[in-house]
């Protein structure tokens, strides 16, 4: 049990009037890379912004620990001193506001960059590209200095250098340093650099297959699509 | 603290009124700095300005280009203290100047009025960064009442920032363009326990005059705010308007008007108006790199003061 950080059990999740996760059950471990799977539309941005404790989500049943606490009713910003993060698919922009003035007050002691130094005069996402988003959001949380990170496609709009870019900096800044990690992905392409220990498939709001041969679960995904982890049911 | 803050603008003011009394009054070579009664007597030509003879403000006179920027400070330090200004800026052709203007109250609870009424010559080709700061005290009234002039190809800038806002603030602005004159102007105001009027007119008088207003309003807690942003294109001319409001708190009114009139078909002039709440998405983002409601909120609201 000390070894288990984020625990889910049986969450259930409404957004305006429809039922969007139906009875999520995950663990994750210290130190773990874990990945979850999904079509479109199967619920896999919504557990992330719930577990960070996105107030627009109506939670109607079930619970989230993390380290121990439960958390269910707890803001993000506690969740975030406890070491939750998250980088987001598609970061709102912050007009007038410097990305280094965000970074400032997470970390007032500074950060050692290799990439993104020149967005941090840039207003926080504001006509930034698809690689600058995914450059700035992993500025952040590596400024959070957290214990488990979930990565909402890290690599959509990424070509293949960037991605691997990425993949480094996460490896080294994260995975080394015995963070945990949840890395969201519905094409699968980041796992090859990040080589997950479990991967899990969510689909219409439930998690139907939890399995340790990532390049299994993906083959099989590739040659028969979501429908044939369905049947697995 | 509002003393603190007009130092850094300011370290020593041209002309610095306390209260009724001249603090501080220095020229330099190429600028003419009095009083306003003084100018009044000194220079017969400034009564046409003037109207009528002032009891107190300032003159400043730019008759030669300097490197560093002209500054006068205007400050309410006791109790009960009734202000009624009347200051003068004249900048000769050619001559590009930077003002800062601040107008202060010492204290949060002085009850203080400010009443002031101004004229800005710009002659033929000058251009001109005019920043003005407001930071007043709790209880206080102020009324600014200026009017820029500007002659054949100058150039304003006008930043209007009021941060600490007072009780009640009659604010009016207008700005006369000549050919081929512009103007910019950032209007910034954070309304709080306040009652605000802002009305700022630019009249597009001369060919090819042009103007951008930019109009940022917070409306904080028990704040209202009524604005009326016009241009009044009467030449083949180009404006726009930018008016935006956020609400903070739900005690918060704001009333925003923008106004087009348009005299002269080659003129074009556009407005983009918007009023609305801080974007929740905006909020969550940032609670979820560690910020408090209230600290995220400060940041937005910081980021949409940015003009």
């Amino acid at each position: 049990m000390k070894n288990i950080l984020l625990k889910i059990k049986n969450l259930k999740v409404k957004s305006n009037g429809k039922e969007i996760l139906k009875g999520v059950n995950l663990e994750i471990k210290r130190g773990e890379v874990q990945t979850l799977l999904g079509p479109n539309a199967s619920g896999k941005s919504t557990l992330s912004q719930v577990i960070l404790g996105n107030p627009k989500y109506k939670i109607t049943g079930g619970e989230i620990f993390f380290r121990n606490k439960k958390i269910t009713k707890f803001p993000p910003e506690k969740r975030i001193k406890l070491g939750l993060a998250l980088a987001w698919q598609s970061p709102p922009a912050i007009k007038g506001v410097k990305l280094s003035q965000l970074l400032n007050k997470i970390s007032p002691k500074g950060l050692n960059l290799s990439e993104g130094k020149e967005l941090l005069e840039r207003e926080i996402n504001l006509d930034f590209s698809g690689g600058e988003r995914k450059i700035s959001e992993l500025l952040q949380v590596l400024a959070l200095k957290p214990k488990l990170v979930i990565f909402d496609e890290i690599d959509s709009g990424l070509d293949i250098k960037r991605l691997e870019t990425v993949a480094k900096i996460i490896k080294k800044e994260l995975v080394v340093k015995g963070v945990a990690i949840l890395i969201i992905t519905h094409s699968g392409q980041v796992l090859n650099f990040l080589k997950p220990h479990i991967v899990n498939v969510i689909i219409d709001g439930k998690i139907v297959c939890r399995a340790k041969k990532y390049k299994k679960v993906l083959a099989t995904i590739k040659k028969y699509g979501y429908q044939k982890c369905k049947k697995c049911k | 603290m509002a003393i603190k803050n007009a130092k850094n603008v300011s370290k020593m003011p041209n002309f610095w009124q306390i209260d009724h009394k001249v603090k501080n009054i220095f020229g330099i070579p190429g600028v003419v700095v009095l009083s306003s009664p003084d100018a009044w007597d000194k220079f017969s030509w400034t009564r046409k300005f003037f109207e009528e003879k002032p009891k107190e403000g300032y003159f400043v006179w730019v008759k030669r280009e300097v490197s560093f920027p002209l500054s006068t400070c205007i400050t309410i330090a006791s109790p009960k203290i009734s202000q009624n200004l009347r200051n003068l800026l004249v900048i000769e052709k050619g001559i590009k100047a930077k003002a800062n203007v601040v107008c202060n109250a010492k204290e949060k609870k002085l009850c203080g009025i400010h009443k002031a009424k101004g004229k800005l010559i710009l002659k033929e080709g000058v251009s001109l960064e005019y920043n003005h700061l407001h930071q007043w005290g709790e209880k206080d009234f102020v009324s600014p009442d200026y009017e820029f002039i500007l002659e054949k190809n100058s150039r304003l800038i006008y930043n209007y920032k009021n941060l600490l806002p007072p009780e009640n603030l009659e604010f009016k602005t207008k700005i006369l363009s000549k050919e081929n004159a512009s103007s910019n102007l950032n209007l910034v105001v954070n309304s709080l326990n306040s009652k605000v009027k802002l009305q700022e007119s630019v009249i597009l008088e001369g060919r090819n005059s042009q103007s951008i207003v930019r109009l940022r309003l917070v409306g904080r807690e028990k704040s209202q705010i009524e604005a009326v942003s016009q241009i009044f294109a009467k030449a083949p001319s180009k404006g726009h308007l930018d008016c935006q409001g956020l609400m903070v708190d739900k005690t918060a009114k704001i009333s925003l008007t923008p106004q087009l009139i348009c005299h002269n078909k080659e003129a074009r002039i556009t407005h983009e108006a918007s009023l609305g709440k801080i974007s929740e998405e905006e909020l969550t983002y940032l609670r979820m790199r560690g910020l408090t409601e209230k600290e995220a909120t400060d940041l937005i609201v910081s980021g949409f003061l940015n003009i």
